[in-house]
């Protein structure tokens, strides 16, 4: 299935191939010191060649109009003033502007766990600075009507996931091992790669993908404004998100649930735009009911939080007791693949954190020939997780990547430890989602809101 | 006799991704790290040329008869510890040194003083007579004078840059040879 959300600029590309290097689906082709091409039918949109792509326009090369018409073909606001360089992520910020400014429309917006690690780089903070309060506050003055966070869908995602995964466990019923499905550009992977292994992914949609219809319906009616006037924004470090948001699946609430997608970097030009002085924000909250989170949805954002979130609530759901470790450390870290038994009451669960399509090829492979002894994976595809997304602000050199991976990693972290519920089901207000509207989790109702089908696409 | 030393490129190596441009702009002028914080444009002091469909970038020589200082009115250019610089402060924008190199190393820019792009007091440019006419100066590579390394030649994925010195190279290459006469 082919997307407009990733491009190469012929007029700025070298040919030098440093993105093919880092493509994990060889969707880039061209011969070597001439422009290249994206097969848009097989790129999975993880905008892994926007981050290290190095040729930009030169002052050299360019004029005033030329830059202006780069822009606007990118979607881009006219104030942006940052050097363009030729792997690009499609800009949806005008449509955001336009919303903010319509006063016909009641805005939602929500924000990803990696954002508040990461936004603060585009206005000259150190890397990895943890700012989720100026972040709320900054979405507030842009004009959202309600400032909510997909943290909170983050930890419905646990409640629902970890219930599936104890069901697939238990039942029998549902194939193992059972896929994490948070991660669109891994599920397009597998559809178009591996579609004959569909069932194991979880029938879950991402936090995005379950926070919105929650929104649409539930925020709807506690507002009490009518769901066809909601216009609800997602902000992600995902370029992919946007190739998830408009899935015709996405539309539990009746509506288009997630109307548009911007990326980390799209928020700030909007923050820029609108003359917002990020760094000296003062500290806001996230608005309630849909804005509380616990310290395992703000882990979401690294490779293994997931896994982490999903153990300290399974653990729980199955024992009935308190999880004696809360920091996992057996799933945390940067390389590829990581596998750990663990033991959830008398039962010995085998789980594996996967970052990169390569080493989720590799399980994929064992899966198909049958040796796979794993009940439980989670995959991402960026290198590190949603943190290192294509859609986070882009180092200028390669030799800052790892460093601000690892301050990003640990702000998430230390996130997790400061905040005072660090388990999803212990969220209230999760807790009042589903004593109030939702009923059981992995339920009749939570199933029509929060979960989802998959396609086959073979791509020929 | 001990020679300036300069950045010498190999064009078998580059294979034209323009980061040694980018951490030459980084290393100079640039305090954050992320693309949405720059404030200027990225300037750099070297450039990746394509010819023949091969790239490779071309910088400053560090010529010892340097015909930028030879052509400099004002004395602005001056060898420091075996660089050529140009004192971007004194430098009177008058491009000479521009038209004297022979490589085209040297470029104008606005000159930055603390953070601030430097504008003329009394001229004002017609366009928009409100303005001042900010300052041009001539600017080109200095080896990374306030460091200890250079930032292109640490930032090159495929290694296709290097430090020459020359005394140091005849001396290796002599060596090489005189192992292959033993050789013999
Ligand atoms: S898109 Fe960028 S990284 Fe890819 S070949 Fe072109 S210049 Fe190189
Ligand atoms: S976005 Fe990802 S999948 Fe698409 S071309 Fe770029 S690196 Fe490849």
């Amino acid at each position: 299935m082919s997307h407009n959300l990733i491009h190469i600029d012929k007029d700025i590309c070298t040919g030098c191939r440093r993105c093919v290097d880092v493509c994990p689906v060889d969707a880039i082709h061209g011969q070597s010191g001439t422009p290249h091409e994206i097969n848009l039918d097989t790129c999975v949109a993880c905008g892994q060649c926007v981050q290290v792509c190095s040729s930009y326009l030169s002052e050299f090369e360019s004029t005033p109009t030329i830059y202006a018409e780069k822009l606007a073909k990118r979607g881009m606001l006219s104030s942006v003033h940052e050097p363009l360089f030729a792997a690009y992520a499609q800009c949806h910020t005008h449509e955001v502007k336009d919303a903010l400014a319509n006063k016909n429309l009641f805005t939602f917006v929500q924000c990803a766990p990696s954002v508040r690690v990461a936004i603060g780089e585009e206005f000259g903070m150190p890397l990895g600075v943890l700012t989720p309060g100026k972040l709320a506050a900054a979405l507030r003055r842009l004009g959202f009507d309600r400032v909510y966070d997909t943290n909170f869908g983050a930890d419905i995602t646990i409640m629902e996931e970890g219930s599936e995964l104890l069901h697939r466990l238990t039942s029998g019923e549902g194939k193992l091992p059972m896929f994490t499905s948070c991660c669109p550009a891994w599920v397009k992977y597998i559809e178009q790669d591996y579609p004959d292994l569909l069932e194991h992914l979880s029938s879950c949609k991402s936090p995005m993908g379950m926070a919105a219809p929650v929104f649409k319906t539930i925020g709807a009616e506690i507002d009490n404004v009518d769901p066809a006037k909601i216009y609800s924004v997602a902000v992600m470090p995902c370029t992919c998100k946007h190739f998830e948001a408009a899935r015709p699946e996405m539309n539990a609430s009746g509506y288009q649930d997630t109307d548009v997608v911007i990326t980390t970097r799209e928020l700030a030009q909007l923050i820029k735009d609108a003359g917002i002085d990020f760094v000296n924000l003062p500290e806001e909250e996230f608005d309630q009911p849909f804005g509380e989170y616990s310290g395992a949805g703000a882990i979401f954002g690294v490779t293994g939080g997931v896994m982490e979130a999903a153990l300290r609530t399974g653990y729980e759901l199955l024992t009935k007791e308190q999880i004696p470790q809360l920091d996992l450390e057996f799933v945390r870290g940067d390389n590829g693949l990581r596998t750990a038994d663990v033991a959830l009451g008398d039962m010995t669960v085998k789980i594996a954190v996967v970052a990169g399509l390569d080493s989720a090829a590799k399980v994929l492979e064992s899966v198909k020939a049958g040796t796979c002894e794993y009940d439980f994976v989670e995959i991402m595809t960026c290198p590190e997780g949603c943190m290192t997304g294509g859609g986070q602000p882009k180092l200028l050199l390669d030799g800052h990547r790892k460093l601000a991976f690892n301050q990003r990693r640990a702000a998430l972290y230390s996130h997790d430890k400061d905040l005072p519920v660090r388990k999803s089901h212990e969220n209230p207000s999760i807790k009042k989602l589903y004593g109030d509207y939702l009923g059981e989790p992995f339920g009749h109702h939570a199933h029509d809101l929060l979960h989802t089908t998959y396609t086959p696409r073979k791509v020929k | 006799m001990k020679s300036t030393k300069f950045i010498v490129a190999d064009a078998d190596k580059c294979i034209g991704c323009k980061i040694c441009e980018v951490a030459c702009h980084a290393a100079h002028d640039n305090l954050n790290y992320t693309v949405g914080a720059q404030y200027s444009a990225i300037t750099p002091r070297l450039h990746v040329m394509q010819v023949n469909g091969k790239y490779v970038p071309v910088q400053c020589r560090q010529c010892e008869d340097a015909p930028c200082a030879n052509a400099c009115a004002i004395g602005a250019i001056t060898e420091v510890d075996g660089k050529i610089i140009i004192n971007e402060k004194t430098c009177i924008g008058c491009k000479a040194c521009l038209v004297a190199c022979p490589f085209g190393a040297i470029d104008l820019r606005p000159q930055i003083h603390n953070g601030e792009v430097v504008t003329q007091p009394r001229l004002k440019t017609l366009q928009d007579a409100d303005e001042n006419k900010s300052v041009l100066v001539a600017y080109k590579c200095d080896l990374c004078a306030e460091n200890e390394t250079q930032a292109c030649v640490a930032a090159c994925p495929e290694n296709a840059l290097r430090v020459y010195n020359a005394l140091d190279d005849s001396k290796a290459k002599a060596l090489q040879s005189a192992l292959a006469l033993h050789a013999i």
